[in-house]
C-alpha cells in the first residue's frame, strides 16, 4: 500500500513533478484550515495562526519533492511541517532532530522501519476513534495543549503515573490496530 | 546497538507534539539516533498527530491567492539541499559530521564531540555548557574511568543520556544510547565505568542537591 492510494499523496506528487497549481490549491483547501485550527488550539492568535499557516503551505510547495509516500502519509508530513514551523516561528526555539545523513542512524533503517502505518490516515483515524475516552483525552491533550505530560496530569487532576499508563495503553492499541506487533 | 533504558512513551509524545522544550527535545532526538524502537514509536505518534488534524478554522479571504502569488518567488531557489521534515530521516541545521557526534548535536557543537572545550572540576570530572533556557540547563559531562560524581538529589528533573563509555548507579548500568531520568525523589551516586571516559548529555530543570560539603561547594561554584 505505502500511501500510494491516497488522494493527498497524489496531489503532493503532482506539485512536486509538475508544479501543478490546481493540485496545490486543492491541498491548500484541505490542509490550510486544519493547520490554522491546530495553531489556534495551541494558543496562537488568529492573525499569527494565519501567517504561520500560509508559511506552512509555502513550505509544502517548496518541499513537495522531498515528500516520500513510502515514509509517511500526507497528513503526517503536513503535521510535522506545521509543528516545526510553530516551534521555529512562534516559540522561537530550535527543533533538534536526527539528520538523514547521520551515519549513527543508518544501519537498521531497513524495510522494518518502513512502517505499517504509512498508509492513508483513514485507518489510524479509525483506531484513534476507537480509543477509550480517557486514553483519547491524554492523546488529544498531548497534541493540542502545548503541555508536557507532567502538566497534563495537573490539568486533569490525576497522578502522573496514570497519564503515563494511559499513554502507554493508547499507543499499544494504535500499534496493534496498525498491525505492528513490535 | 542495544539500548536498555528508554524515554517513556510520554517523553516521546512530548517530543513528537513539540510540547517538550528544546533541552528535552535535544536529549530525546539524540536518543533516537541510537534506538530504532523509539524511532518507530515517534513515527507512529507523528502519524497520530496527522490524523488528529481534523478541526478547521477558515482562512482569511484571499489567502490562497496571496500564497499563489508568492509561489513564483521560490522558483529557481535551491531547495535540493533541504531535507525531509519528519523525525526520520530528520534535518539538522548544523554541518554534517562523520566523527560519531549524533546529528541532533551538530548545530550545538561546532567542532563535534572531539572538539569540546571541557572545563575541569577536579581531576576526574569535566563539563561543557551547551545552552540554557529559563531554569533548564543543557550540558555535556565527562567522567574519567572510575570517576565518582558524588551522592546527590534533585530539585527538579535530571535527564542523562550516555554518548560514550558508561556509568553505574543504584538504579543500574547505562551504556551509549541509554537515557536516565532522575526526579526529586531520586538520590543517586553515579560512577563512571572502567574503560573509555564516560561522556553524557545532561539536561536539568533545577539545580542538583549534593549531599557532601565539598561537592556541594563545588556544585555551587560550577553552577550545578
Amino acid at each position: 500500500m505505502h500511501g500510494t492510494g491516497g488522494e493527498h499523496e497524489a496531489l503532493i506528487a503532482r506539485v512536486a513533478q509538475d508544479r501543478d497549481r490546481a493540485a496545490f490549491a486543492a491541498l491548500f483547501d484541505h490542509f490550510a484550515p486544519r493547520i490554522k485550527a491546530y495553531l489556534i488550539r495551541l494558543g496562537a492568535t488568529p492573525g499569527l495562526a494565519e501567517d504561520v499557516t500560509q508559511e506552512a503551505l509555502l513550505s509544502l510547495w517548496r518541499k513537495a519533492h522531498l515528500f516520500d509516500p513510502a515514509k509517511a502519509a500526507a497528513a503526517t508530513w503536513v503535521f510535522t511541517i506545521a509543528r516545526n514551523l510553530r516551534i521555529d516561528q512562534i516559540r522561537k526555539e530550535r527543533r533538534p532532530q536526527m539528520d538523514a545523513d547521520d551515519p549513527l542512524c543508518e544501519e537498521p533503517r531497513g524495510p522494518e522501519e518502513n512502517l505499517a502505518w504509512v498508509q492513508p490516515e483513514g485507518r489510524l483515524r479509525a483506531a484513534l476513534a476507537m480509543l477509550p475516552p480517557d486514553q483519547a483525552r491524554v492523546i488529544e491533550l498531548s497534541f493540542f495543549s502545548d503541555c508536557p505530560h507532567s502538566e497534563i496530569a495537573d490539568r486533569l487532576g490525576i497522578p502522573l503515573g496514570t497519564v503515563k499508563s494511559r499513554l502507554r495503553l493508547a499507543m499499544a492499541r494504535l500499534r496493534t490496530a496498525m498491525g505492528d506487533g513490535a | 546497538m542495544s539500548v536498555r533504558h528508554h524515554p517513556g512513551e510520554e517523553l516521546l509524545l512530548d517530543y513528537t507534539s513539540g510540547a517538550a522544550d528544546e533541552g528535552v527535545a535535544l536529549i530525546v532526538a539524540t536518543h533516537l539516533c541510537f534506538c530504532t524502537e523509539c524511532r518507530r514509536t515517534v513515527a507512529l505518534a507523528e502519524a497520530a498527530g496527522g490524523a488528529l488534524l481534523q478541526e478547521t478554522a477558515p482562512l482569511a479571504a484571499g489567502a490562497l491567492d496571496a500564497v499563489l502569488a508568492r509561489l513564483d518567488s521560490f522558483e529557481g531557489s535551491d531547495v535540493r539541499t533541504e531535507k525531509w521534515e519528519s523525525t526520520f530521516p530528520g534535518r539538522s541545521s548544523g554541518k554534517p559530521r562523520n566523527d560519531g557526534t549524533p546529528s541532533p548535536l551538530w548545530s550545538y557543537l561546532e567542532d563535534g564531540l572531539s572538539g569540546v572545550r571541557w572545563r575541569g572540576m577536579g581531576p576526574n570530572l569535566a563539563f561543557a555548557n551547551l545552552f540554557r533556557r529559563g531554569a533548564t540547563r543543557v550540558r555535556l559531562l565527562k567522567g574519567m574511568p572510575g570517576a565518582d560524581t558524588g551522592n546527590h538529589g534533585h530539585h527538579g528533573l535530571e535527564y542523562t543520556l550516555v554518548l560514550a563509555g558508561g556509568f553505574t548507579d543504584e538504579t543500574g548500568s547505562y551504556a551509549p544510547g541509554d537515557l536516565q531520568m532522575a526526579t526529586p525523589q531520586t538520590v543517586h551516586n553515579p560512577v563512571a565505568d572502567l574503560g573509555e571516559p564516560c561522556i553524557n548529555l545532561s539536561v536539568t530543570t533545577a539545580p542538583l542537591r549534593f549531599n557532601g560539603l565539598v561537592p556541594r561547594l563545588a556544585g555551587k561554584l560550577f553552577g550545578f
